[in-house]
């Protein structure tokens, strides 16, 4: 068994290859490792400082997500325990990691990047945000063609019903748990989004958005109308998309809606980067705007 | 009793056999991943141990474009494939079985949960690797993917001609074969299916010599399947001057985090 993936260095920069060419692009050394690393060939790097290098990766986010860095990883899970000549006679040929079959590569990197994946709280809150969605939207359609169903056959056939009764009842166990799981990681990721929406909102919008980046990056009013089905144009076009689930808005006058959306969405642009600065609770301004607008909004309509 | 229908070899690929049947033709890939079916699917076993899997059109987009009469270019035995959206490998394990255990399909998807069945089906077959990622981002898989002999896209996304394109630039051989399911639903509702279908012909029309559009209806409502071959070498080959298969719209790139960043209306 052999590990497919090599390092090589030049000067300050290492880059790593696998089975089929470079993989990602190359990555400059820690100073003290490339001082460290100053006596060697230049050729190659020996397979038992590949866990130093690790050590010495850059810090943050972006070198966690860095597919280079994960193929190291990789190759160090991969690495087998291989014998002392085997190990010498790999040396002796200027590369000594040992590596395992190309498929071996591709499905234990795989398994790496999926555990990876899994393990990040954004990617996570994404993947319940996104079932629950699904799963309220499936449930819906799901009671109206069982409903139309009992409804058409005269109650329909006795069995039919309780076993629909059952089907439902744990469905909605199963997603009253989604929801409040949904809820907690958004309130512990996105606090003041929550806050200033709702948390299941927040998490739609972050499922929508792909992440707490792009939905950083976003213009409120493209925020306003994020999820919405139907595309602005000269005429009358969508108010809201998403945000017709925020807090608040179940008190707002329908044809206001539209109003309240707007304001809400500059409010939620704020609040989510603050959260992607710093994940902590302090909207209260935002909060005492929203309350302030919707007083605003519940004042026209009493007119 | 009556002999059984015999299976004969299609000529673009001889991994792929026809069986006449009534009222329709059946397809059948020889497997390559063991006797047992992935995702369910009829398989026969043959006295010499060869087993053949049904590739139904109903749960395939290119098994329907066989149905419809897609002639060619198929994946041929000893070639490398990228698959490009693989989902949870029911097609991917298709296109493995056609290739062959001499060639590879580096198949590419981008969601967890199917990754995992993926990742599960690609244990099986010693030709399937799974590569999570972004087929957006080529340059993220330039290290994992060698020049490959075709291209078999199935990317439910906006802008999936633009990323096909890129990809090709990127990875495609010269005069490499090109396999496109599009949904034209996830192109936007301002054009009908047809004209969508229209529009990606145009556009891959520049790049490769393709066939018409073929639609797959009735075995998947609102897709077609673009097939063809490049017209002339594009980036992949290694060749000088500048890369003949034009770059991923600006669009594509631009975009940081992938499909859910962009406009859904």
């Amino acid at each position: 068994m052999a590990v497919a993936l090599r390092m090589f260095r030049a000067a300050d920069r290492i880059l790593f290859v696998g089975p089929t060419g470079p993989v990602g692009r190359s990555v400059r050394l820690d100073p003290e490792v490339a001082a460290a690393l100053a006596g060697d060939g230049g050729g190659g790097v020996p397979g038992e400082l590949l866990g130093e290098l690790l050590r010495h990766r850059p810090a943050g986010p972006l070198a966690a997500a860095d597919p280079v860095l994960e193929g190291t990883a990789a190759a160090l899970g991969l690495d087998p325990p291989v014998g002392r000549a085997g190990r010498r006679a790999a040396r002796a040929r200027g590369w000594p990691v040992p590596s395992a079959a190309e498929r071996e590569f591709y499905l234990r990197l795989g398994a790496l990047r999926l555990r990876q994946a899994l393990a990040d709280p954004v990617e996570t809150l994404l993947t319940l945000a996104r079932e629950e969605e699904r799963l309220e939207r499936t449930s819906r359609r799901e009671a109206a063609a069982a409903e139309q169903f009992l409804a058409g056959a005269e109650g329909g056939p006795a069995e039919y019903a309780e076993r629909w009764a059952r089907f439902r009842e744990g469905l909605e166990a199963h997603a009253a748990l989604l929801r409040d799981e949904v809820d907690r990681r958004a309130r512990a990721l996105l606090p003041n989004l929550s806050a200033v929406v709702g948390p299941r909102t927040a998490a739609r919008l972050l499922a929508r958005a792909g992440g707490v980046g792009p939905l950083v990056r976003m213009s409120s009013s493209r925020l306003q109308l994020l999820g919405s089905r139907r595309r602005p144009g000269a005429g009358r076009g969508p108010r809201h998309g998403l945000l017709l689930r925020a807090e608040g808005m179940e008190a707002v006058a329908p044809d206001r809606r539209g109003a309240y959306a707007r304001s809400a969405a500059g409010l939620a642009s704020i609040a989510v980067r603050m959260d992607a600065v710093d994940p902590t609770l302090r909207a209260e301004r935002l909060l005492i705007r929203r309350a302030r607008r919707l007083a605003a909004l519940a004042r026209e309509a009493s007119r | 009793m009556r002999s059984p229908t015999p299976f004969a070899p299609e000529p673009g690929s001889p991994r792929l056999k026809r069986r006449r049947e009534s009222p329709h033709d059946t397809f059948w890939t020889v497997g390559a991943g063991g006797p047992d079916a992935v995702y369910g699917e009829r398989v026969l076993l043959r006295p010499d141990g060869v087993s053949l899997r049904l590739f139904e059109p109903g749960r395939s987009k290119l098994a329907a474009g066989l149905a419809r009469g897609l002639a060619g270019p198929l994946p041929r035995p000893g070639e490398r494939w990228l698959y490009l959206g693989a989902a949870t490998g029911t097609t991917a394990s298709h296109v493995a079985d056609l290739v062959g255990p001499l060639g590879r399909v580096y198949a590419v998807e981008k969601s967890l949960r199917p990754f995992a069945r993926l990742l599960a089906t690609a244990r099986r077959y010693p030709n399937l690797c799974p590569i999570l990622g972004d087929a957006r981002w080529t340059e993220r898989h330039l290290g994992l993917i060698p020049p490959v002999a075709g291209v078999y896209a199935d990317l439910a996304q906006p802008d999936q001609v633009g990323i096909v394109l890129a990809n090709c630039a990127e990875f495609l051989r010269p005069e490499g074969a090109l396999l496109l399911a599009l949904k034209t639903a996830s192109m936007g509702r301002d054009a009908t299916p047809e004209e969508h279908a229209r529009a990606a012909h145009r556009q891959l029309a520049a790049t490769f010599d393709l066939a018409d559009p073929i639609p797959l209806d009735p075995f998947h409502r609102r897709h077609f399947l673009l097939a063809g071959r490049a017209a002339r070498g594009p980036g992949a080959s290694g060749s000088s001057g500048p890369p003949l298969v034009p770059r991923v719209p600006e669009r594509a790139t631009s975009r940081p985090a992938g499909p859910r960043a962009g406009p859904r209306w």
